[in-house]
């Protein structure tokens, strides 16, 4: 893995430095000036104000605006408060978060802090995918020198304010990167999703009033409250301020991160940042967000890379992970695979996750090796179609979106696996 | 006792940083299977008692997560990612080429019990594909020799 | 109370109640508003996993769960739009996808809820041609219990039943998604006083009680309502007739008393029905000391010959009454007013103890002890100090619940009795030493009420006919009194005059007949209050 992205910006541009990762290099670059001003200097509702002014979208794949979410909190009540920093990162084609905790953990425990004064919270839990074993014992080494500088504890940088932080593993679940999956997990049962009303914010961790945020999301908060929200809205479009992390991978001549504006054409990123495909070859599809995101097919790279835009052709910015697909591709195998993902991750709760996920890889598979007949594709349609917006949460909606995409544009790839009883694209990558 | 005093301990400081003692229950799993590579039946009742809950409670949370086990384990493991970028960069050709290089076909484990060789889903290093997780650790931006040569420097 | 509109027809409901509670509340659902499910049960935490209970709910763009969306006042619902339908057949084809094509071999058949609903709201062929997933299809999951893997439809009931209602939690489901299953852990079974309930809950034919495997197709049975005999609960059941023959009992959901549940002791207490050791003939004692059979005319024929005698001789006070509260309060009635006209002053009540818990089962194992003492039988005790000190000479007893209880045995001279009178359903120890034996008719066989440890009277009705002659307990007497000539019986019994009879003598029963008590049962009136107007 490298130490920083190929192209950084204001959440990366330090991580090259050997020592950054640690609390002392940390304050070199100025770090926990934000939080100290924003402890000392301004009130939790101003904090919010700010927050929300500069427009910061959540980016943990929902884009849900992060000062609106920490103004849900309740204000009055002794029950305590808590935080929960998401750090499951679990969508395929998504590793920025990572490098956002291995290299950055101080940045993120800042944002941490500024929240936690923001909504009152007095712990926050740090949960962090079983599989990141390298990254977990980064943050917990940074979180204990944050003690050690009384950071966190009981009287924060002496202004009275208590704060604790406890990083918790998981143990290998995608659904444990769903909000309420997570809060599930994180009080040691299995990630199964929450039917919501109520949410967090009325019930969430142990029952108590919680806000989840992304990692990333967390990492741009001491940067808005030190440089303020017209500084925040000069990255970006008007709509999604802010640089977010691409990861770009799968058939480019550079894979990796890059730390860019929000609104960043998707054919720049591709084309210039990553190299372009190797070997001269032409792209076919690109799935700009992470696996859960739509396909988009070689003519409408030219999107920018922001919700706004991107709802438009029916996808979404979800987690940055820009997959590249070239032209001997088979999209029926990326079918194959993505089906596979989601049969294997379902929690398994709701009828028609559960059995829509096992039907749709089924016949996938089916189509793929030969043995599938174009009703199969009606089929295969209608079974996406019946999976969404129908469910406790959004994974089968997850599930059922990639399949229609696939269909949607690469139709002819089905078609010419039923006519031909086989793959007709003999340089594809193997199954 | 299957769960050793040092591990207890280990289990006791860990229940006193939540709020509700069963948020250290998946902390407290990864432990025991620190020691035992696994979670048995017997070990299970030891966690129910510990955790004030039934045993049964205890093994379905195993049996939900994939880095849970309830059955003994080879003593090595080694997971290809096969989820789509690593795909995309060949990850599942060097899958097969790993079977064959070990003689098992993965999902299983080498006849003397030393690798375990299996796949993964997404792992979050997807710009250094392909790769694999061994015991854990990952390796990257891998090709065939350098997978084989560190599947063969692990140890009996 | 907030008012719903549910496909234009506007129903109240309790504050805090979701759809499907107020339909349940106001006894609309599945009964005039149609909105199938499988997880949820009134009884039960809502689960709201099997997206079968999907309705449109006008100001909300998805559609919701009724079973967990609480009710608004002025929410107006559709539960039978194209929408709704077509999310309804979308749940019902997936689930099909996977469930076996059991139904032949199925004890669910005939009364399984995926067979209903896919009748009525799912669709005719099935589009899958993939491979069903194949799992065990024959757990023993416990004593009681067996596990049909593939047929299971997850909706979790069992498992929340378990943890919610014994509060055992044997059950839970492991993995995660399509490879989802219902477990035990290994060494602990499911095993409660309550484990067969979860066949009854269990929507289709995944879980089924061993008892009832492959024993009859439910659609022969008739549905009988009854009251369990097995403890003072009367929990109420539907008792499944064919042929003459109960097969099972099931519970019959009654709020008031046992909800939808009923102790598996109690479940299983419909062999004593036909078991091998019902007494089955009238018989009489001769003088070499065996036992004749008789008919029944013969029979009291010779008790009543017996009690003139020593009425003549001795005095009524001899003569010493045991009460069973297994009989009904129509059959103890007619037996306090026989006692009275006869002149004994000695009767009681004896009725076998045992375990009870803080759910259904209570301490005295037989239904009507609270209906004997309120119509004024006391404790047998004093009857047997009698008859130790030696001033009994004839009892006639009903049941042999004083035996079981050690109050007869070998201490209590009852060979030495001059006379015994037995009217019991099953044989015992009193056979031994009995002089006339008359076998009476269970619950099952007659008409009449009890009345349960919460004082409220419940009806039973004949559900099966025994092939040999028996009589209820009540008939008996009536006989008898008239053989004796005592004041009041002229031999006939009618379960209903009695009923009305006991009503008018006695406050706590007033305004209970076997017509007002109906399925569900009526209180008695409260004792303080009836104090009063004595």
């Amino acid at each position: 893995m490298l130490e920083r992205p190929y192209v950084t910006q204001y959440l990366t541009e330090h991580f090259g430095e050997a020592d950054y990762p640690t609390l002392e290099g940390y304050e070199r670059f100025g770090g926990y000036g934000a939080a100290r001003k924003a402890l000392t200097e301004m009130s939790p509702d101003d904090v919010i104000e700010l927050v929300k002014t500069a427009g910061l979208q959540g980016r943990g794949g929902a884009g849900f605006p992060a000062g609106m979410k920490w103004s849900f909190m309740p204000k009055e009540g002794d029950r305590p408060k808590y935080l929960v920093c998401n750090a499951d990162e679990s969508e395929p084609g998504s590793f920025k978060d990572r490098i956002l905790l291995e290299r950055g953990a101080h940045q993120m425990l800042e944002g941490i802090l500024i929240a936690a004064w923001a909504t009152g919270a007095s712990a926050t839990f740090i949960y962090i995918r079983g599989e990141y074993a390298h990254p977990a014992d980064q943050v917990e080494r940074a979180v204990a020198e944050a003690y050690a500088k009384k950071y966190l504890g009981k009287n924060v940088m002496g202004t009275g304010f208590a704060h604790d932080v406890i990083v918790t593993r998981g143990a290998g679940a995608y659904i444990c990167g769903e909000e309420t999956g997570l809060l599930e997990s994180l009080e040691g049962k299995k990630g199964q999703p929450r039917k919501k009303p109520p949410f967090p914010a009325q019930y969430g961790a142990f029952g108590m009033p919680t806000t989840v945020n992304n990692v990333e999301t967390f990492s741009h908060v001491p940067h808005i409250i030190e440089k303020g929200a017209n500084w925040f809205r000069s990255f970006g479009t008007e709509k999604s301020p802010g640089t977010t992390i691409f990861g770009v991978s799968g058939h480019v001549v550079r894979p990796g991160l890059y730390e860019l504006p929000l609104g960043t054409p998707l054919s720049e990123i591709v084309f210039e940042h990553a190299g372009g495909i190797p070997g001269g070859r032409k792209v076919k599809g690109v799935i700009p967000g992470g696996m859960s995101m739509p396909i988009l097919p070689a003519g409408q790279l030219d999107v920018p890379m922001a919700n706004e835009f991107l709802r438009e052709r029916k996808t979404m910015l979800g987690t940055g992970g820009i997959m590249v697909m070239d032209e001997t591709t088979c999209m029926v195998r990326v079918a194959s695979v993505i089906s596979y993902f989601f049969r294997d991750e379902s929690c398994g709760q709701c009828t028609q996750c559960r059995e829509g996920t096992g039907w749709i890889n089924k016949i996938v598979d089916r189509v793929e090796r030969g043995a599938g007949e174009e009703e199969d594709l009606e089929v295969l349609a209608d079974v996406a179609g019946k999976m969404e917006a129908k469910t406790i949460c959004a994974f089968a909606d997850a599930a059922a979106w990639p399949i229609q995409g696939l269909l949607r544009h690469f139709r002819d790839d089905f078609v010419e696996h039923v006519r031909q009883r086989k793959c007709p694209f003999a340089g594809s990558f193997e199954l | 006792m299957v769960i050793s005093e040092q591990t207890r301990s280990k289990i006791a400081t860990a229940i006193s940083k939540y709020p509700q003692k069963r948020g250290a229950l998946l902390p407290a799993i990864h432990l025991v299977q620190a020691d035992h590579g696994h979670v048995s039946n017997e070990c299970a009742v030891e966690l129910a008692e510990i955790f004030e809950i039934r045993p049964i409670e205890v093994m379905e949370v195993v049996t939900f997560y994939n880095m849970f086990f309830d059955s003994p384990q080879a003593r090595h493991h080694v997971y290809v990612c096969t989820n789509l970028p690593c795909s995309l960069r060949g990850a599942r050709s060097l899958l097969n080429q790993l079977e064959s290089h070990l003689g098992v076909t993965a999902p299983g484990e080498t006849p003397d019990g030393r690798i375990f060789l299996g796949h993964e889903e997404c792992l979050g290093a997807c710009g250094y594909a392909p790769m694999m997780r061994v015991d854990g650790q990952y390796h990257e931006d891998l090709d065939v020799e350098k997978a084989k040569r560190i599947l063969d420097s692990l140890g009996k | 109370m907030p008012k719903i509109t549910i496909d234009g027809r506007e129903i109240e409901a309790a504050d805090g109640r979701t759809i499907l509670q107020a339909l349940d509340d106001a006894g609309l659902l599945m009964n005039g508003v149609d909105i199938p499910h499988y997880c949820w049960h009134p009884k039960l935490a809502v689960d709201g996993s099997c997206r079968l209970c999907q309705v449109e709910v006008e100001g909300t763009p998805k559609l919701q769960i009724a079973c967990d969306t609480p009710v608004r006042d002025g929410m107006v619902v559709h539960t039978q739009n194209e929408r709704v339908t077509q999310a309804r057949e979308g749940v019902m084809e997936l689930l099909l996808v996977n469930h076996p094509l059991d139904c032949p071999i199925c004890d669910q058949a005939g009364e399984c809820k995926l067979q209903d609903y896919a009748y009525d709201y799912g669709v005719n062929a099935s589009r899958s041609k993939e491979p069903r997933r194949a799992l065990k299809k024959n757990v023993d999951l416990g004593p009681t219990i067996v596990f049909d893997q593939e047929r299971c439809i997850l909706c979790r009931r069992c498992v929340r039943f378990c943890r919610e209602i014994p509060k055992t939690g044997e059950l839970a489901v492991f993995n995660r998604g399509d490879h989802s299953v219902i477990e035990t852990f290994p060494g602990i079974p499911l095993d409660n006083d309550y484990s067969m309930n979860v066949a009854d809950i269990c929507p289709v034919g995944a879980l089924t009680t061993k008892d009832f495997r492959f024993k009859i197709r439910v659609w022969f049975l008739e549905d009988v309502p009854g009251i369990c005999t097995g403890c003072a609960n009367g929990c109420n059941i539907h008792l499944g007739v064919a042929n003459n023959k109960v097969y099972r009992y099931v519970p019959r959901r009654n709020d008031a008393v046992n909800d939808t549940w009923i102790c598996d002791a109690g479940r299983m207490s419909y062999r004593e029905i036909g078991a091998p050791d019902r007494l089955r003939e009238c018989a009489v004692r001769n003088d070499s000391g065996r036992l004749d059979p008789v008919g029944l005319d013969r029979a009291i024929e010779v008790a009543a010959g017996r009690l003139r005698r020593l009425i003549e001789s001795k005095g009524p006070g001899v003569i010493a009454g045991f009460a069973s509260a297994h009989a009904t309060n129509e059959d103890l009635f007619t037996f306090r007013r026989f006692l009275a006209a006869l002149g004994s002053e000695t009767s009681g009540l004896a009725v076998v103890r045992g375990k009870a818990d803080d759910l259904l089962i209570k301490e005295e194992k037989a239904p009507n002890a609270t209906g004997a003492r309120a119509i004024g039988f006391g404790d047998a005790r004093a009857v047997v100090d009698r008859i130790r000190s030696g001033a009994i000479d004839a009892v006639i007893a009903l049941g042999h619940d004083a035996l079981q209880e050690g109050l007869l045995g070998s201490e209590t001279p009852l060979a030495s009795l001059d006379t015994l009178i037995v009217l019991d359903t099953h044989a015992s120890e009193l056979q031994r030493v009995a002089h006339v034996i008359v076998p009476v008719r269970h619950a099952a066989e007659k008409l009449g009420s009890f009345v349960n440890a919460a004082r409220r009277v419940q009806r039973v009705v004949p559900a099966v006919e025994s092939a040999w002659e028996t009589y209820a307990d009540g008939e008996v007497i009536a006989k008898l009194g008239a053989a004796l000539g005592l004041e009041g019986f002229d031999g006939s019994y009618d379960a209903h005059q009695v009923a009305r009879d006991l009503a008018a003598a006695n406050p706590e029963f007033a305004g209970i007949d076997l017509d007002s008590v109906g399925d569900t049962g009526r209180e008695l009136v409260d004792s303080v209050a009836s104090e009063a107007k004595r």
